[in-house]
């Protein structure tokens, strides 16, 4: 499928520089493995290391990684909607693979036709044991990795989120809900770091849209517009 | 091998690494099925909530890439102008691979 190709240009570098890293941080092949099989998010996998590492205690490990992992609550209330066609035990399992560009391609797929088992399945689960291939070849090869940035392979990722993102330019309030996160998520970048660009960038826009409403087509809704605003 | 490790300190037994792993693994999962349980819950979406969720991944998706524009080298900034003006016309994996060549040429060159 050549719509997963560049992801996993992005996912196998990075997969391989956790495993790299879980290892030198005295973690075992099985448990550097663990945490990519039960977590799946390479964010607060290398933020959990780095806690593990100036000993912080567990509480706060694992608040790190839920607030880090709390975006996903956006992503599946989202997704929800175009899961009509799941079993229960499909949604549980689609709902375990929801990871970044899963969401974007499941989205921009929905958006276009219905979206089926077999396509998120064949992505979500292709994206999965890619994961955990890369940990594994990181964890065994750790030190060996060339540069990957020489290859702008760090690059990947923003290029192809921004490939999703314009994707999407022809829905309702497309401009304003974009520059709004754009602007929100540069100055939290500033001021509070990453990763808190991403959550507070996101309900930025998201609060715009909300602000702004249903497109004009839904006419029959208009009748509260005056009382709202 | 510079950092040290983490078993060599004694702070962390075989068992606390695994319970870390299995409820990091949980926690995360309940952020992946949380949205779900919400719209559930909330049965019908309202018009409003409705156009706030058609907007979440353009939003939060510009939220991961804008910082590329004040933490990125020049040559990643200009390339993800570029490309946002390209994506107008081209398919997106040839976006993907304009820009990361384009990046990657320039690393090259400058270095």
């Amino acid at each position: 499928m050549r719509a997963l190709l560049p992801v996993l240009l992005a996912v196998l570098p990075f997969g391989m520089v956790y495993g790299a890293v879980a290892v030198q941080k005295g973690l075992t092949t099985a448990e550097a493995l663990g945490f990519s099989g039960a977590i799946f998010a390479g964010a607060s996998q290398l933020a959990a290391l780095e806690l593990m590492g100036i000993g912080a205690p567990i509480w706060s490990i694992l608040l790190t990684v839920f607030a880090l992992n709390f975006r996903h609550v956006l992503y599946s209330a989202s997704i929800s909607r175009h899961l009509g066609g799941f079993s229960p035990v499909q949604k549980a399992l689609a709902f375990f693979l929801l990871v970044d560009p899963l969401f974007g391609s499941a989205e921009v797929r929905a958006a276009q036709r219905r979206l089926t088992p077999t396509f998120y399945f064949t992505y979500g689960v292709t994206l999965y044991c890619s994961w955990l291939l890369a940990t594994l070849a990181g964890a065994s090869f750790g030190r060996l990795i060339e540069d990957p940035d020489a290859f702008g392979l760090d690059f990947v990722l923003p290029v192809y989120f921004l490939g999703l993102v314009m994707s999407f330019r022809r829905r309702a309030s497309f401009y304003p809900v974009a520059g709004t996160s754009l602007v929100v998520s540069v100055i939290a970048y500033w001021l509070a770091g990453p990763p808190w660009h991403v959550s507070l960038g996101g309900l930025a826009g998201i609060a715009v849209a909300a602000v702004i409403g249903p497109p004009k087509r839904q006419a029959g809704r208009e009748t509260r517009r005056g009382v709202a605003s | 091998m510079n950092g040290e490790p983490l078993l060599s300190e004694g702070a962390w037994s075989v068992g606390s690494i695994w319970f870390i792993i299995l409820a990091a693994g949980a926690l995360t999962y309940v952020t992946r099925f949380g949205g779900h349980i919400l719209i559930q819950l909330l049965g019908t979406i309202p018009p409003r909530a409705s156009a706030a969720l058609d907007a979440v991944p353009a939003a939060v998706m510009t939220a991961i890439v804008a910082p590329v524009l004040v933490s990125g080298d020049w040559a990643e900034r200009v390339a993800i102008v570029v490309c946002t003006v390209l994506s107008f016309r081209l398919p997106l994996i040839v976006v993907v691979v304009i820009g990361t060549v384009m990046v990657a040429a320039a690393r090259a060159l400058l270095t």
